[in-house]
């Protein structure tokens, strides 16, 4: 009988060897039935175990299960998750969730999941689409061109002041907007194109938060997110951080608009009204 | 996420209800100190080496150490009752309810999690050989268990078969 001691036949099992060792180690279990019994032992302990903790978590995932259940209704994404979704420090907003006693949030595992289930692709397309509402669709694609419509309708859906930037000084031309929602309430996406790379999207939804600009990153895409005058914003984009971060500025300097206000249509009643100011 | 450090938390204190403890207290510190993650660490390594450190800090804490340190065996084996399947394995079990805090943690990294030796002594705060020594003593110890063989003495090594840093 060949003596190998312990240390390597867990290496070997575990597939810490080199392949010029596993092949040596191979070579004499296949010559050695004690020590290749002793390998099967070794594999059959660590199979126990993986079930073993298997086992556990399929347990906190149950009690997760059934706490997000009575914590959300529907397939509704909450801010929080959405703009966890684009957070860098994406594990700040599920810690301040669970901390707070929400309950385990149902969403947030797979968002952050790092290594062994990744969401798949429904999971994804479903998050996406639970972000549209019918305003989406009915900010008509005609009006896209229009700065300034686009501005108005966006401002009055929202209910609030509306910061719209032209952000042609930073090297990114509007494109296009629509409304979004987070549950009943809107939440505004406006779309903007560099001269390469993805698009750069600012997110605006009524709310409070923190004034200061909070930089984060999720995969490729670096964000900013930040609150002002009641409106609660995230500047999203596979963007360098640095431009990111200069571009808002740039929008948070900027001073918010006021609520615009409907032109009236011609009629002579309208006409002497105004004239009469 | 969320699941898997709930599992790590309850490993390390040996029940569920402390866990939840130890694992909130946790996340407290890591929103009060989040600026100490550093971009490009991942989440995971990150999260579990705060858990293992706010429990060691507490642990520090106690008068007793050894003795907080220690768990109950039903409150231990409870974290592995599944109500649908009835899996249980209780030899498993009972070997992991005996073995020190730091060693089970090893055991649920890297057959667990399926960590890398590197990324398991990350959390642990020690050196990658220590995780390494440690899994041979406890993976040959739970083979003998589980055949119900005495513990194997120390066998001959073959020097020329060692990977570089796994030698003695």
């Amino acid at each position: 009988m060949t003596e190998l001691s312990d240390e390597l036949l867990v290496a070997y099992v575990d597939g810490q060897l080199a392949r010029k060792q596993t092949r040596a180690v191979e070579k004499v279990l296949d010559q050695d039935d004690i020590l290749a019994a002793r390998v099967e032992a070794l594999k059959h302990a660590h199979a126990r175990l993986e079930a073993a903790f298997e086992a556990v978590l399929a347990g906190e995932e149950a009690e997760v299960s059934a706490a997000s259940a009575t914590a959300q209704e529907g397939l509704v994404i909450p801010w929080g998750v959405a703009r966890t979704a684009f957070a860098g420090l994406g594990l700040v907003a599920a810690l301040a969730l669970a901390v707070a006693g929400y309950g385990w949030p149902l969403s947030l595992p797979n968002l952050l999941q790092t290594a062994p289930k990744a969401a798949g692709w429904q999971e994804e397309t479903v998050r996406a689409q639970a972000l549209l509402s019918r305003d989406s669709l009915e900010v008509g694609l005609e009006s896209q061109a229009n700065y300034d419509l686009v501005a108005f309708q966006l401002a009055h859906i929202l209910g609030a002041g509306l910061k719209f930037p032209n952000l042609d000084a930073q090297g990114f031309r509007f494109k296009r907007a629509q409304v979004l929602r987070y549950g009943d309430a809107p939440l505004v996406q406006i779309l903007y194109l560099g001269s390469k790379g993805g698009p750069l999207a600012l997110y605006a939804k009524r709310g409070e938060g923190s004034e200061t600009l909070m930089p984060g990153r999720y995969g490729a895409i670096n964000t900013v997110a930040w609150a002002e005058d009641g409106v609660s914003y995230l500047l999203a984009g596979d963007v360098e951080d640095a431009l990111l971060m200069r571009t808002a500025t740039r929008i948070k300097l900027e001073p918010a608009p006021p609520l615009p206000t409907a032109s009236k249509p011609y009629t002579p009643v309208n006409d002497a009204l105004n004239q009469s100011r | 996420m969320l699941p898997r450090l709930k599992r790590f938390a309850d490993v390390l204190v040996g029940a569920r209800d402390e866990g939840m403890g130890l694992l909130s207290r946790a996340l407290e510190r890591m929103l009060a100190e989040q600026h100490r993650y550093q971009r490009g660490t991942a989440l995971d390594v990150w999260a579990f080496g705060e858990i293992y450190g706010h429990w060691l800090h507490e642990l520090g804490g106690r008068a007793d150490p050894l003795a907080q340190a220690k768990i109950d065996d039903v409150l231990f084996g409870a974290l592995f009752q599944s109500e649908d399947e009835g899996y249980f394995d209780a030899p498993v079990i009972a070997f992991l309810g005996g073995l020190p805090p730091q060693q089970r943690l090893t055991l649920l990294l890297v057959y667990g999690e399926g960590f890398e030796h590197e990324d398991a002594a990350r959390v642990l705060d020690v050196s990658t050989d220590t995780i390494t020594t440690r899994l041979v003593r406890i993976s040959a110890a739970l083979a003998d268990r589980l055949n119900n063989r005495q513990p194997a003495p120390a066998a001959a090594i073959v020097e020329s078969l060692y990977p570089e840093g796994l030698s003695p």
